[in-house]
């Protein structure tokens, strides 16, 4: 039999296959590794449009704005409690004091999903199993990765996948093979660097934040060349000397550029204005504020930057001077609301300092500054929407160093205008303690005792006007699960015990509950429909679980 | 780096020299000796390389400490997910160092544990394992890598990718130089059906739809199954609404000699082997 035949035959049986051979046949020609052949995957327009399309979920918040609040309304308040789960996968690598803490990504009826330790699968969305696995071949000698080694998310353009390594990697994959298509440096790994979030796709721009903050590291922001992995610019979270920011450190160039700064988790981007809003992490050493006297910009702000250039628009800053290792790493959500009377294009973050923020994301300006915990770092912010500090650390009963809330994605609800995260009551004391500043060691700059018999956490809704607690349900201990929010009403969660559950977004009344197995940490929920059929996923452990209303098999 | 490597080369040189001073004394005793004096720092070469009674040792404490996971040929075992070890020089490109703190700290996050092996011990399963893996094609024929390009882009681009060009529906071929032999690949170009890579079977599914589509099996379960169909796309498939088939045949056409001689052949891995920088 001539295989051939047979296999030309089955391609002129099909006009979509015949027309896509030959642009693979040409494209090779072209010896490029050319996006001509990724028609098929999501282009930029879809990108933009986030949940127009119910059957995918293509960034890792499910749109740009970072609201992580779906459209989909299968799934109700009313119905829930008939939430089952109709697959499990097991991931065969895990974290130890961390999480499973990727949102998968889905087109097509695949799910696109990236693990702990770098390894990545293509899987499918109805029965679980997988396409493909791949694992990178990760050095011994991991600085930041090894305390860390997880991983939020791919990015996706065309039939393209971007994901960060641990070793402060790059790489672009081909989607349908799992083959690397390149692979570049982000930073040296072995001073301290890694990498650990979901990369933000936007138009013909990869853009990227690095983690290491807890080593002798200056921190960026990077935009790179989908198809080559050129990079196109870098923003320093930390200035160099003489820059803007820079009278806010010592005048020591070694100082700056080991000040800390990280930027591990995802931004958000509003393609009106065309900028992305992006968290900044602690100055560097964490605990330890001698070596540093001033505020330490950009560390613990905003920072809102033009996403062709890379430029800072405007910034603001959280925490001056953090001596609590408060990253100001958090989801930014963008939204558009009422404000004294008139519509706002407003940015909101749940800090792990334990306020709760409202900014105009075109200026810059400061609309509400509010504690969502009890914290007794700070009560209010004065007139210029600084924090008036009432205790630095030394007394004890701050937020810990894991903060209020942490990066564990917050959701808001429009119409409700609430805005619903994790919070973590908390108890420490900081002994600060002068540190050696080595590359590649880290360089917490002291010793912190948690008080553990005083923790607690909290699913807490915040009224977006007021920063007023409009509901809570609470959970025995400090959390780090995500939220998502749907249109039909409902609010899911996951909490430190190993509970995935539903919430009624108006009341807070929790209407179902699933047990994992083990604590949801730092991930949240993600949704699409499938076959007519609204699925929810949540990874926990070394495991992530897809739920139904009926079973589909 | 550059102390790195002068505390290297010094203490290998102190190596050989002790070699030398021992060589009267049997093997084993040799071995141990030399040890001694290059144990102080860590090598980033097996001191024991090319050592056939080193090779030896370490396949004996191979199938002894290593064998119930990873087969006494050191090929894995597919079931319990441990990997062919006589793959991996070629497919991880590891050195000898990375195999040996791999052996000696284990893989978190997996089930290879930690091992409590003498420095020496590790060295000699390094020499074992290299001893067993698969080497690739040395000293390539030189031919006309101009034809060999079109000839690529003519029969092989379509499926096959060489660094970022080409299809997926065929093993990705940037790396064939350094897996196979020339006879293995002349084979496999010959009669592609004698022996299909893993994850490149070919298969039918008639689904209930009556559709008809061809590809390649990536996964399979009792109740499902996951192809790259010949459009190159990523497909799954329940099975009570399709019926899978497996092809003896692989969806890679046999090329006789008349079809593409052995100098076309020859002509295609050279240009693989300019496309790649691959120095088998």
């Amino acid at each position: 039999m001539n295989l051939r035949d047979v296999t030309m035959q089955s391609r002129k049986a099909n006009g979509r296959a015949r027309s896509k051979v030959v642009g693979l046949a040409v494209s090779a020609m072209l010896f490029s590794a050319s996006l001509t052949q990724a028609q098929d995957g999501p282009d930029y327009e879809d990108l933009l449009a986030g949940f127009a399309d119910a059957e995918r979920w293509l960034t890792y918040s499910g749109d740009y704005s970072g609201k992580r609040h779906s459209p989909l309304t299968q799934i109700t308040p009313e119905n829930v409690a008939r939430l089952r789960p109709v697959w499990t996968f097991q991931a065969g690598t895990t974290t130890r004091g961390r999480g499973f803490e990727t949102t998968p990504l889905v087109d097509d009826g695949v799910l696109y999903v990236t693990g702990s330790n770098n390894y990545a699968w293509a899987i499918d969305a109805r029965s679980g199993r997988s396409f493909w696995q791949y694992q990178r071949n990760l050095p011994n000698n991991l600085t930041y990765g090894a305390s860390a080694p997880v991983n939020r998310g791919f990015g996706m353009l065309g039939n393209r996948l971007f994901m960060v390594t641990l070793d402060a990697h790059l790489l672009a994959f081909d989607r349908r093979s799992g083959e690397v298509l390149w692979d570049i440096e982000l930073a040296d790994y072995r001073i301290g660097y890694a990498a650990t979030l979901a990369p933000l796709v936007v138009d013909d721009k990869v853009i990227v934040g690095i983690s290491g903050g807890e080593y002798a590291t200056r921190g960026f922001i990077d935009a790179y060349d989908p198809e080559t992995g050129a990079r196109l610019w870098r923003f320093n979270t930390i200035p160099r000397p003489g820059e803007p920011g820079s009278e806010t450190w010592p005048d020591d160039p070694e100082i700056l550029a080991r000040g800390g700064g990280g930027t591990w988790m995802n931004g958000s981007y509003d393609p009106e204005l065309n900028l992305i809003y992006w968290g900044v992490g602690n100055p560097n050493p964490d605990y330890y504020g001698d070596q540093r006297p001033g505020d330490n910009l950009y560390s613990n702000s905003l920072v809102a930057l033009d996403a062709d250039t890379g430029e800072l628009r405007w910034h603001y800053q959280f925490t001056p001077h953090d001596l609590n290792d408060w990253d100001s790493n958090h989801m930014p959500v963008l939204a558009e609301i009422e404000w004294q009377g008139s519509s706002r294009q407003v940015v909101m973050v749940g800090n792990r300092n334990g306020f709760f923020y409202v900014l105009d994301r075109v200026t810059g300006e400061l609309l509400l500054g509010k504690p969502f915990t009890a914290t007794t770092w700070a009560r209010e912010l004065d007139a210029d929407g600084r924090p008036i500090i009432l205790n630095d650390g030394s007394q004890g009963c701050l937020p810990d160093p894991w903060g209020s809330t942490n990066f564990m994605p917050p959701t808001f609800y429009p119409g409700l205008d609430l805005f619903i995260l994790t919070a973590r009551e908390t108890c420490a004391t900081f002994v600060p303690e002068e540190p050696a500043n080595q590359p590649g060691v880290a360089n917490f700059g002291g010793v912190v005792y948690i008080d553990g018999e005083q923790g607690s956490g909290a699913l807490r809704a915040l009224d977006v006007h007021t920063g007023d607690l409009v509901w809570e349900f609470t959970y025995p201990s400090p959390t780090f699960g995500g939220v998502m929010s749907t249109a039909s009403g409902l609010v899911f969660a996951g909490d430190h015990e190993g509970n995935f559950m539903a919430f009624d977004a108006q009341t807070g009344e929790n209407l179902w509950h699933y047990q994992t197995g083990s604590r949801i940490w730092g991930a949240a929920a993600m949704t699409f429909m499938l076959d007519g059929q609204q699925l929810v996923l949540i990874p926990s452990g070394t495991t992530l679980t897809a739920f139904a209303l009926e079973p589909l098999n | 780096m550059l102390l790195l490597q002068q505390i290297v080369t010094s203490s290998f040189t102190l190596f050989r020299i002790a070699c030398r001073a021992y060589r009267p004394t049997s093997a084993i005793v040799l071995v141990g000796l030399c040890w001694v004096s290059i144990s102080a720092h860590a090598q980033e070469i097996n001191p024991l390389a090319g050592n056939a009674r080193a090779q030896y040792a370490g396949g004996v404490l191979f199938r002894a400490q290593c064998a119930t996971c990873h087969g006494a040929d050191a090929t894995g075992i597919e079931s319990i997910d441990a990997p062919d070890l006589t793959a991996m020089w070629r497919e991880r490109a590891y050195s000898d160092r990375q195999v040996f703190d791999i052996i000696r700290d284990g893989i978190a996050g997996t089930i290879m544990p930690p091992h409590d092996f003498t420095e020496t011990e590790v060295w000699m399963l390094v020499s074992f394992l290299r001893s067993v893996g698969e080497s690739g094609v040395e000293n390539l024929p030189v031919a006309d890598s101009g034809l060999g390009a079109t000839l690529f882009n003519n029969h092989c681009a379509e499926c096959h990718r060489v660094t970022n060009a080409g299809g997926v529906l065929g093993p990705n071929l940037s790396d064939v130089l350094r897996r196979n032999s020339l006879a293995d690949i002349t084979a496999s170009v010959r009669q592609p059906s004698a022996l299909i890579t893993s994850g490149y079977k070919a298969v039918r599914v008639n689904t209930n739809a009556g559709e008809n589509i061809q590809g390649v099996l990536k996964n399979e379960d009792a109740f499902s199954f996951q192809i790259v169909d010949t459009n190159q796309q990523l497909r799954a498939f329940r099975k009570h609404d399709a019926v899978l088939t497996e092809q003896r045949e692989s969806l890679m056409p046999a090329f006789a000699e008349s079809e593409l001689s052995e100098q076309e052949l020859l002509a295609i891995l050279n240009y693989i082997q300019s496309a790649t920088g691959a120095t088998p």
